[in-house]
């Protein structure tokens, strides 16, 4: 064995003396690829250790900056929908009350659509989210703070507001907060009024009745002074017939005039 | 937002009505259970090949991505399949898995390296044992199988991390998505890294002659890869 080596170092340039081939290195470990986790040389474990990743640390922590609140649009096809309901209701009717509506038995909510129903008044129950956008951008701004909370409207063609509140006043669980009757807004008081004023017809004959009275007034008005004289001048011949019928008979009746 | 007492008051509002998920491009193969997998080829192997572990070191360059699934199952971690994983994968996806909705395939091929063994209590010498069974090298990186049909992600799930755990290799169940934000985070990684030395620099430029103390594998797998275990921390 030692001749042999001698033999083999005397050989060709990397058998030259002093040095080691790397192949008696390698005879000695384990392969590349082992089952257990194979130790690393330290100064491999050096450089895994230097060149490990850094994750970015920004100037101001993300938690003491104000949270980003993401609003989440996504335009629902319902949502379009009920829109598009609200603004033709809006369009539509000439009253619309708004009522707070707090939680009933059903049957008398059902009861309480019929009676309306009959004066052609109807139910509608909106949410909150849709309609304040709506109101925001039309020209029923002032209706807004009314659209808090629960709530109903009764909207109709006609402006029978006399027997809705006879209704409502039956109902005490739905509370009238406001009505836009022809594009003015009232509050409840003013739908209470509203409610007393008479019909449209009796308004109208008064009014008529009102502007005729002056042209009635001013045939008599012209009229009172040849009037006045006419029944002057009657009295005086029924006195002056009076006093000639006691003493003689009128000699001169074309002085009577 | 809170009430006047400072309690915040639960309102109802619109339902959001989320759309059913939409399978309309799915169609599902003849066979939708795992085909069975022979524990030895149809032309047995005569002679014995070396080891060439190398087929188990670095990453994966076959069957990286999807195909025709939508869920599968990721390898993080080189190893060797046998017949005996081989089977119960097969037959614990085929019990889990709904036939009639779902479908599974293979990403791995049957067992093609032979692996030989010598008999228990011999000493060493007396030439190459004779072939015991066969195995499929499994890289990291690579699907092993695949699953779709009409399910979700958390339907699949379940089975899918009980059958990775029993692998001999680390592996994760993962979908499509799950495989893209992966590798979007790997490059955001490497994008905002502070840290101004990198393996790969130190390597492919051989500062402080490391390269004595490397192999020079380790210029293509730029320390991530230790023998057969992916190391999924480093950049």
């Amino acid at each position: 064995a030692p001749a042999a080596k001698m033999a083999a170092l005397s050989g060709g340039a990397p058998w030259r003396r002093g040095w080691l081939p790397a192949l008696q290195l390698v005879r000695r470990g384990s392969k590349a690829v082992t089952r257990h986790w194979k130790a690393m040389h330290f100064q491999r474990q050096k450089l895994m250790a230097v060149t490990e990743y850094l994750a970015p640390r920004p100037a101001v922590p993300p938690r003491c900056l104000p949270p980003k609140k993401e609003t989440l649009e996504e335009d629902n096809g319902y949502a379009r929908l009920l829109r598009r309901q609200v603004e033709e209701v809006f369009r539509d009717n000439r009253m619309i009350a708004v009522c707070q509506f707090n939680s009933m038995p059903d049957e008398d909510v059902v009861l309480m659509r019929r009676y309306l129903r009959k004066h052609n008044i109807e139910v509608k129950f909106v949410l909150n989210e849709i309609v304040r956008p709506v109101l925001s951008q039309s020209k029923y701004k002032n209706l807004l703070p009314l659209f808090v909370a629960r709530n109903i409207l009764l909207v109709s063609p006609e402006r029978k507001v006399k027997e809705m509140l006879r209704v409502l006043k039956g109902v005490p669980q739905v509370n009238l907060l406001g009505a836009c009757i022809d594009d003015t807004i009232l509050s409840k008081q003013g739908v209470e009024n509203f409610a007393k004023l008479p019909s449209l017809e009796a308004s109208q004959g008064q009014t008529v009745g009102a502007l005729a009275l002056l042209p009635s007034q001013t045939s008599s008005l012209l009229q009172c002074g040849s009037q006045h004289l006419t029944a002057l001048l009657d009295q005086h011949i029924h006195r002056l017939q009076a006093g000639e019928t006691g003493s003689t008979a009128e000699p001169t009746p074309a002085q009577s005039s | 937002p809170p009430g006047p007492g400072g309690v915040a008051v639960p309102r109802a509002g619109l339902k959001k009505y989320v759309l059913p998920p939409d399978y309309s491009g799915i169609t599902l193969p003849e066979r939708t259970k795992l085909k069975f997998m022979d524990k030895v080829p149809a032309v047995p192997k005569v002679k014995r090949e070396p080891r060439q572990l190398r087929d188990i070191r670095g990453p994966s360059r076959e069957a990286t991505d999807f195909i025709q699934g939508q869920y599968g199952i990721l390898a993080l971690g080189g190893g060797y399949l046998h017949w005996g994983h081989f089977e119960m994968i097969r037959l614990t996806i085929a019990r889990s898995m709904d036939p009639k909705t779902m479908f599974a395939i293979w990403r791995v091929p049957a067992p093609y390296k032979p692996v030989t063994r010598k008999s228990l209590g011999h000493r060493m010498g007396g030439g190459k044992g004779p072939i015991d069974h066969y195995v499929t090298a499994v890289k990291s990186g690579r699907l092993v199988v695949e699953v779709g049909g009409r399910c979700e992600f958390e339907e699949v799930k379940p089975f899918l991390t009980q059958v990775a755990g029993k692998l001999p290799f680390p592996a994760v169940p993962i979908s499509r998505d799950g495989l893209q934000q992966m590798r979007q985070e790997e490059e955001e990684k490497k994008l905002n890294n502070q840290n101004p030395w990198t393996f790969e620099r130190i390597v492919t430029a051989n500062m402080l002659g490391m390269r004595k103390y490397l192999s020079p594998y380790d210029l293509r797998l730029k320390g991530r890869y230790w023998g057969k275990f992916f190391l999924q921390h480093r950049v």
